[in-house]
C-alpha cells in the first residue's frame, strides 16, 4: 500500500498507510501521551489520553491510539480542543490517585509523573477524600499490586488475555469500583507474569524483588541477552553498587518483541549472596589462582575416560571454544555433561528463525511443552496463532497450555512415536492446504523421544509441505557449544576424577569420585567435598555471547565489572590449560572470539564486533502546560 | 467433592455448542450454578470455569460485573426495590423503608433471620408506569403500597401451593393508543 | 415547530392490543400476522425489503434515531460468513418501558420483525438479548419462538422454503451499559460488557466478530406492519423528517402513567395532559425529561415542545427511548439530578477515565451539597465535571448522558443548586413544609 501523507502540528511527512495517528508523532519527536495504547496490544481507546483534534473529522477530540492515519490528514496536537481534552483527563486520572511519588517505585520513570508534569493543569483542585483500597496486595512472590494507584489502563489484563492466552489476572466489579485481581485472591501463576510489570505505565504493579531497592537514576544498565534458556530474550541489566539489582526486558522485534519470561526477569539474585564464593580453596584453605589451577591440574590430567566433567547450562561459545581446545588435548577422552541439556543434535540445513513464526500459515508443535522450555517462542506462536489466523497442530502425549485455544488440534501420540505422528501430517488436510510456511518445531519430549529419527521426520516433512524446522533447545547455549563440538551427553556413571562446573550435577555426585574439583558461585553442600573450590563469575560479570536456538550469535554486556580475587571464565580456562601442559596465550575475549570466528563457520559472527550499545530513548517532550 | 452436582455440571458442559463461540456460555452457565446454589462461591465459579475450558479468573471477572450475579447468600426471596426517579417520585423510598422493617433487616443485602428474604435497592427496571416496582421471584410487583408488600411477605411466610403461572402479559394494555391515531377499523373479512 | 401533518390512519404498533391472548400465535396470525414475513420470504429479494422500510422512513427507535434501513445497508451481504441481526431488548433507560410493553403484548411482532430483518440481512439468525430483570417477556418470547418453530416458520425450512432462519434469545444480567450496542456485543459474545471503539463498526465487526446490525425492538416491532401496508403508508404518519408513531412511556407525576403509541409530532403537553392525566392534583408540573433519563430536561414553561425527534435535536434535547418523566413542585431538583447520578456512576462500565471517575465525582460532590457542606467550590466541581463528560471526552454515550444531567438541570433551576450550595437550603422542602 502506498504511504500516506498528514500533517501533525505543522509537520509534514509521509507514513505508511494504516499507521496509528500515535506512531505516527512518534516519528516527528511529537509526545501523544497514552496509558492504555502499547504497541504490541490491540488498541482499545479505553483511557482517552490520547485526544487529539483532527480535521477533516468530528468537532470532538478523538482518540489517536484508534484512528489509522488518512491521506492529507491533519492532526493537531497543540490546539486548545486537544491540549483542553489532555488535561482534562489527567486530572480525572489524578483524581484518586494517592500522593504516594516518595514511596513509590515508579518514580523516575513514570509516566504518570512525565505527562502531568508536561501536559496536566499546573495545580490541583481536587479536595476530599479519595478512593482507597487495601494495599499493596501481593499478587505472587514476585509481583505486589496498590490498587489505589492503578488508572485502570487494562493492559496487564489485556497482556494476559491476548499475549498469554491465560485469565488468571482479571478486573473485579465495574466502574469507579473496578480493581485488578488476581483469581480468587490465588498467587499468580504463569511463567509470564512478570511483563505486566514492565507493561503498568503506574506504580500499580511493581516487583517485590526490586521493592524499595533504588531509584532508577541510581542505577546503571547494560544491553545484554538473558542466560536462562535457549532462546536468548534481549534484557537490560541493572546494577547498584556493584549489585545485580534489576532485569527488565528489552525489546527485539526478531526474538522476544519485548516480553521475557519469569526465569530470566527474577532469577538473578543469586548473583548479589553475601556468601558467593570470591576466593579459590584447596581443600578449605584460601589458595593462590596458579596453586589452585596446578591442583585442579594434577586431579584431572591423563585420567581420560575416568574423567567426568559436568558443564553448566550457559555455557558462552568462547568457554566451549577453549574448553573443546582442552578436550582435544590433555583432557581427551573425559566424559562431559551439560546440564539440563536436551538430546537435539545440530540442525542439518536452514533453520526457522523466530520472527518467521509471525508469517506461518500452520505451525506444527511436536514433543514440547514450549511454555516451560521456550517460553517466549511459546508467546510467539501464540500471536501468530490468535493475532495472524495461523492453525496450530501439536504432537505431545499430554495436554499443553497451546490447547487454550479451541482450534488448536492436538495429537497425543504414545511416548516415542513423535516421529511416526509426524510423517503421518504430510498427508493432513492442514498442511497439504496451508498456502504459505510451514514451521515445524520441535523438541526432545524430554528424553522420551528417539531423536534422531525424530528431526529427521521433522526435515522431510519440511521439505514435503514447504517448511522450515526449529529444534527446541533448552539450555542456554546448546546450538554454540553444539557447534564449537562440545554435546555434553556423556553419563558421569563411574568416574573417578570430577570436574564441576556450574551448579552441581542433578543426579548428584557419582559415589566412584575420588578427585572432585568444583568451580561454581555459591558455597554448597557438595563443595565440602571438594578438593579444589573455584570461584566463578555470574552472568551479570560474563562477557562473551551465545548462540540461540535459531543460530543467532548475541553478545552479552556484563553490568558488573569482574573485580579480585574473582577471575573470568576465559581466563581460568587458558591458565588451567596452561597448568595442563597446553600452549595458551589470548590477550583477551577478543583474541579467543577471532580464532574461533577463524575455525568454526557457525561462530563466523564472534569476529564481528557486537554493536554499538544502544543509545538510551529520548524524552519525548511535549508542552510544559497546557 | 464438587459444589455442584453432576448433572448441572453436564448441562454446564453442553452449552458451547448452542453459541457461535465458547465464551458465551458463561453467563447462562452461570446462571445454572446461580439456580443451584442461590449465590455463586468461589468453588462453584471455579468448576463453571472448569466445566467450560476457561481460567476461574475469567468468570470471576463476568460474574462480578453483573448486578444479577450474587456472590453472596441472598435468602429465598429478595426484594430487587427499583429507588430510580419515576419510583422515587412515586414513594419507593418509602417503600424501601417499610421492606426493610417487615423483613426485619437493617440494611440492603442483610437475610433475614428466617433466611427467607433479603433487598437489594436497583435501577429501573422498565415498569415505571407502574411505579413503585420491586421484582420478587422473576416477577414484577408492581403499583405497590405498604399493604400490597406485607401480603406479599405474608403469603412467602406462609406459602400455599400455588397452580404454576401460565406466562401471560403483566396486564391487558393500559392506553394502546393516542388521541391523534384514529382507533382500528373493524376487520369484517379475515385474509389468508 | 416542527410541521405537524395532521392525523391519519390508525395505531401502527398497538393495533391488534386490545385483543386478548395476542401473544398466542394462532392469535396472532388470525389478525393477520406472519403475512409479512411469508411474502418477503417467498416473493421479496432483501434489497426489496431494504427500499420498503427505506421508504417508510424508519428511524431506530432505541434513542440513537438512526435510519434503519440505512443501518442494515452497511451490512455486506456477501460476507461469507453468518450476518447477525441483535435486538436490543435490554431497556433500561430510566422512564423507558416500551420495549417490555411491546414484548409482553405481542411477543410474535418483534419475533417477525427480527426475521424480516435478518432476510433483509441475508441473513439467518436474530439473537434478542433481553435483561435479566424482564423474567416475563423472557419467558413469553421463548414460547412464542417454540410456537413458531412447531408450526414451521422458523427453523430449517422457513414457511416451507429453503431459507433457514431462527431466532434465538440471551439473557442479560443486570448491566444498564448493555444498552449501549457494542458493550451488548461484548456481554453478547460472554465478556464483560465494556464498549468497544468504534470504528470497526457492528456493520462490518459485531457479533462474534461477523458483521451484524443491532436493532431496538420497538423498530423491529415495527416492521411487520411495513411489510404489510407499504413503507409509503408509514411515511404518511408524523413529521416531514421524522416519519411514523412511536412509543412513549409516561411516568412520574402524572394522573395516569402508562405506555401510549403516538404520532410523531404531537406536542408533550398533548401526551402529558391529554393522554397521561396531567399533573397530579394540586400540582404544578416543574420540570420533564423528554425522552428518559439520559435527554436534557425541559422546564414544565416547554411542554409544547413537539415530539418531532429532528426539532428535538435541534434545541439541544433529544426524544431519546421515549422514556417521558414529569416532575412536579414537590419534588427537589438537585436531588433528583443527584439521585439520576449515582445511576449512572454505578451503572458506568470503568473502561473511559472521564466516565469513572467523572461520575463518582460527581456523585461525592453531590453528596457533600445534600448534606450541608457545599459551596461555590462545588458547584465549580460540578460544571467542570459535566464538561469533562462531554465534547467526546468519553468512550460512549453513558458518560455524556451524566454530563447532561448536570448541565441541564443547573441550566434551568440553577436558583435550586445555588440555594442548597451556598445556603443548605431546599426551599421545595420549605414550602411543603408550609403547607
Amino acid at each position: 500500500m502506498p504511504d500516506v501523507n498528514v500533517t501533525i502540528d505543522g509537520h509534514k511527512l509521509a507514513v505508511p498507510a494504516g499507521m496509528l495517528v500515535v506512531e505516527a508523532a512518534k516519528l516527528v519527536g511529537i509526545e501523544i501521551p497514552v496509558f492504555c495504547y502499547h504497541h504490541k496490544l490491540d488498541p482499545v481507546g479505553a483511557c482517552r489520553l490520547c485526544l487529539v483534534e483532527l480535521s477533516p473529522g468530528p468537532p470532538r477530540p478523538q482518540t489517536g491510539c484508534t484512528t489509522p492515519v488518512a491521506e492529507g490528514m491533519v492532526v493537531k496536537t497543540l490546539s486548545p480542543m486537544a491540549v483542553q481534552a489532555r488535561a482534562d483527563i489527567l486530572e480525572f486520572e489524578l483524581v484518586n490517585h494517592p500522593l504516594d511519588c516518595p514511596v513509590c517505585d515508579k518514580g523516575g520513570e513514570c509516566p504518570l509523573q512525565d505527562f502531568t508534569f508536561r501536559h496536566g493543569y499546573p495545580t490541583s483542585r481536587i479536595d476530599g477524600p479519595r478512593l482507597h483500597f487495601k494495599k499493596p496486595i501481593p499478587l505472587s512472590e514476585t509481583i505486589a499490586l496498590d490498587r489505589e494507584r492503578c488508572v485502570l489502563c487494562y493492559r496487564c489484563t489485556r497482556y494476559y488475555d491476548e499475549v498469554a492466552w491465560e485469565q488468571e489476572l482479571t478486573v473485579g466489579q465495574r466502574g469507579v469500583q473496578s480493581f485488578i485481581t488476581s483469581q480468587f485472591d490465588q498467587p499468580l501463576q504463569s511463567i509470564f507474569s512478570g511483563n505486566i510489570i514492565d507493561l503498568c505505565p503506574v506504580g500499580a504493579l511493581t516487583s517485590r524483588v526490586w521493592r524499595f531497592e533504588s531509584r532508577p537514576w541510581d542505577m546503571t544498565h547494560t544491553a545484554s541477552i538473558c542466560s536462562k534458556c535457549a532462546v536468548g530474550c534481549n534484557v537490560n541489566l541493572w546494577q547498584r553498587r556493584g549489585q545485580l539489582v534489576r532485569v527488565t526486558a528489552r525489546e527485539n522485534d526478531d526474538i522476544d518483541e519485548g516480553w521475557i519470561c519469569d526465569r530470566g526477569r527474577f532469577d538473578y539474585t543469586d548473583v548479589n549472596d553475601p556468601t558467593r564464593l570470591r576466593t579459590p580453596r584447596i581443600r578449605g584453605a584460601k589458595a593462590t589462582w596458579a596453586d589452585a589451577l596446578q591442583a585442579v591440574a594434577e586431579g584431572i590430567k591423563g585420567k581420560k575416560v575416568k574423567l567426568g566433567i559436568s558443564l553448566p547450562a550457559d555455557i558462552t561459545n568462547e568457554e566451549a571454544f577453549l574448553f573443546r581446545s582442552l578436550l582435544d588435548g590433555p583432557l581427551r577422552g573425559a566424559r562431559v555433561k551439560m546440564h539440563g541439556r536436551t538430546a537435539l543434535p545440530l540442525p542439518l540445513g536452514e533453520t526457522l528463525r523466530i520472527k518467521e513464526i509471525d508469517d506461518a500459515r500452520v505451525l506444527v508443535v511436536v514433543a514440547s511443552d514450549t511454555e516451560n522450555e521456550v517460553p517466549i517462542v511459546n508467546l510467539r506462536i501464540k500471536k501468530a496463532v490468535s493475532k495472524r489466523g495461523a492453525r496450530l497442530i501439536v504432537i505431545h502425549p499430554d495436554g499443553v497450555d497451546l490447547d487454550r485455544d479451541p482450534r488448536t488440534v492436538h495429537i497425543r501420540n504414545a511416548p516415542g512415536s513423535a516421529a511416526a505422528e509426524v510423517r503421518k501430517l504430510a498427508s493432513n488436510e492442514l498442511l497439504k492446504s496451508a498456502g504459505g510456511l510451514v514451521a515445524i518445531l520441535y523438541g526432545d519430549g524430554l528424553g522420551s523421544e528417539e531423536i534422531v529419527d525424530l528431526a529427521k521426520s521433522c526435515r522431510e516433512l519440511a521439505e514435503a509441505v514447504g517448511g522450515k524446522v526449529m529444534p527446541l533447545y533448552r539450555a542456554t547455549n546448546e546450538r554454540g557449544a553444539l557447534a564449537a563440538g562440545v554435546a555434553g551427553w556423556d553419563s558421569l556413571d563411574g568416574v573417578e576424577a570430577l570436574l564441576s562446573w556450574g551448579p552441581p550435577p542433578t543426579a548428584g555426585i557419582p559415589k566412584s569420585v575420588k578427585f572432585l574439583a568444583v568451580w561454581d558461585h555459591l558455597p554448597r553442600p557438595q563443595n565440602e567435598k571438594a578438593a579444589v573450590v573455584l570461584s566463578a563469575t555470574t552472568f551479570a560479570q560474563r562477557q562473551g555471547s551465545y548462540t540461540n536456538l535459531e543460530g543467532t550469535v548475541q553478545f552479552l554486556r556484563p553490568p558488573i565489572e569482574v573485580d579480585q580475587p574473582l577471575k573470568d571464565s576465559w581466563e581460568v580456562l587458558t591458565e588451567l590449560g596452561v597448568a595442563l601442559g597446553m600452549n595458551l596465550d589470548y590477550a583477551g575475549i577478543f583474541a579467543i572470539q577471532r580464532e574461533a570466528a577463524a575455525t568454526i563457520p557457525a561462530m563466523a559472527a564472534l569476529a564481528q564486533p557486537p554493536s554499538a550499545e544502544p543509545e538510551p530513548q529520548p524524552v519525548l517532550v511535549g508542552p510544559a502546560h497546557p | 467433592m464438587s459444589t455442584l452436582p453432576a448433572h448441572v455440571l453436564d448441562e454446564i458442559r453442553e452449552l458451547p455448542a448452542k453459541y457461535p463461540q465458547q465464551r458465551s456460555a458463561v453467563m447462562p452457565a452461570l446462571d445454572l450454578a446461580q439456580e443451584e446454589l442461590g449465590y455463586l462461591t468461589p468453588e462453584a465459579m471455579s468448576e463453571v470455569a472448569v466445566a467450560l475450558q476457561l481460567d476461574p479468573g475469567y468468570v470471576e471477572g463476568v460474574a462480578t460485573f453483573y448486578t444479577l450475579f450474587h456472590l453472596e447468600p441472598i435468602g429465598k426471596h429478595r426484594f430487587y426495590l427499583c429507588t430510580n426517579l419515576s419510583c422515587t417520585l412515586r414513594g419507593a423510598n418509602e417503600i424501601v423503608k417499610h421492606v426493610r422493617g417487615a423483613i426485619g433487616v437493617h440494611e440492603a443485602g442483610e437475610v433475614s433471620k428466617d433466611g427467607l428474604f433479603s433487598y437489594e435497592e436497583v435501577e429501573c427496571l422498565g415498569a415505571c408506569e407502574y411505579a413503585p416496582v420491586a421484582r420478587l421471584d422473576r416477577r414484577y410487583q408492581v403499583d405497590l403500597t405498604n399493604q400490597k408488600v406485607d401480603a406479599l411477605i405474608a403469603e412467602r411466610r406462609n406459602p400455599v401451593v400455588q397452580p404454576p403461572h401460565p406466562a401471560a402479559p403483566l396486564a391487558q394494555p393500559t392506553s394502546p393508543r393516542s388521541g391523534e391515531v384514529k382507533p382500528p377499523k373493524k376487520r369484517t373479512k379475515k385474509s389468508g | 415547530m416542527a410541521e405537524q401533518r395532521g392525523t391519519v390512519g390508525g395505531p401502527v404498533l398497538t393495533e391488534w392490543f386490545a385483543t386478548r391472548d395476542l401473544h398466542k400465535l394462532d392469535v396472532y396470525e388470525s389478525l393477520g400476522g406472519y403475512t409479512a414475513l411469508r411474502k418477503v420470504l417467498k416473493e421479496m429479494t432483501a434489497a426489496q425489503v431494504i427500499d420498503e422500510v427505506k421508504i417508510s422512513g424508519l428511524r431506530g427507535r432505541g434513542g440513537a434515531d438512526f435510519p434503519t434501513a440505512t443501518k442494515w445497508s452497511f451490512v455486506p451481504k456477501d460476507h461469507p460468513g453468518p450476518k447477525y441481526i441483535v435486538v436490543n431488548a435490554d431497556e433500561s433507560e430510566p422512564g423507558s418501558a416500551k420495549d417490555r410493553y411491546l414484548m409482553e403484548n405481542s411477543p410474535h411482532m418483534l419475533i417477525e420483525g427480527a426475521a424480516i430483518a435478518s432476510f433483509a440481512i441475508s441473513g439467518h439468525q436474530a439473537w434478542i438479548y433481553i435483561r435479566g430483570e424482564y423474567d416475563l417477556p423472557y419467558e413469553m418470547l421463548r414460547d412464542a419462538i417454540a410456537e413458531a418453530h412447531a408450526k414451521g416458520y422458523l427453523g430449517e425450512h422457513s414457511f416451507g422454503t429453503d431459507y433457514p432462519m431462527d431466532v434465538r434469545l440471551y439473557r442479560g444480567h443486570g448491566a444498564y451499559i448493555c444498552g449501549e450496542e457494542t458493550a451488548l456485543l461484548e456481554s453478547l459474545e460472554g465478556k464483560r460488557a465494556q464498549p468497544r471503539s468504534r470504528p470497526p463498526f457492528p456493520a462490518v465487526k459485531g457479533a462474534w466478530g461477523m458483521p451484524t446490525a443491532v436493532n431496538n425492538v420497538e423498530t423491529l416491532s415495527t416492521v411487520p406492519w411495513i411489510m404489510r401496508h407499504g413503507g409509503a403508508e408509514y411515511a404518511k404518519r408524523g413529521t416531514e423528517r421524522a416519519k411514523g408513531t412511536r412509543m412513549v412511556t409516561v411516568s412520574g407525576d402524572v394522573q395516569k402513567p402508562g405506555n401510549y403509541e403516538i404520532e410523531i409530532g404531537v406536542t408533550y403537553r398533548h401526551v402529558i395532559e391529554e393522554l397521561a392525566g396531567g399533573a397530579l392534583p394540586g400540582r404544578k408540573i416543574k420540570v420533564f425529561w423528554p425522552g428518559g433519563s439520559s435527554a436534557k430536561v425541559l422546564p414544565g414553561s416547554m411542554l409544547d415542545t413537539s415530539t418531532d425527534l429532528d426539532y428535538l435535536k435541534s434545541i439541544g434535547t433529544m426524544g431519546g427511548s421515549g422514556g417521558i418523566i414529569v416532575m412536579d413542585d414537590s419534588h427537589c431538583v438537585v436531588k433528583a439530578a443527584a439521585r439520576l447520578l449515582r445511576f449512572y456512576a454505578f451503572e458506568s462500565c470503568g473502561k473511559c477515565t472521564p466516565c469513572r471517575v467523572g461520575g463518582n465525582w460527581a456523585v461525592r460532590t453531590y453528596e457533600r451539597i445534600l448534606a450541608g457542606e457545599g459551596s461555590q467550590i462545588e458547584l465549580g466541581i460540578l460544571e467542570r465535571v459535566s464538561d469533562g463528560l462531554q465534547n467526546g471526552r468519553c468512550l460512549c454515550g453513558l458518560g455524556d448522558a451524566a454530563g447532561w444531567v448536570i448541565e441541564s438541570t443547573m441550566r434551568h433551576f440553577h436558583n435550586e443548586y445555588e440555594e442548597h450550595s451556598l445556603h443548605n437550603v431546599c426551599s421545595v422542602e420549605a414550602a411543603l413544609a408550609h403547607a
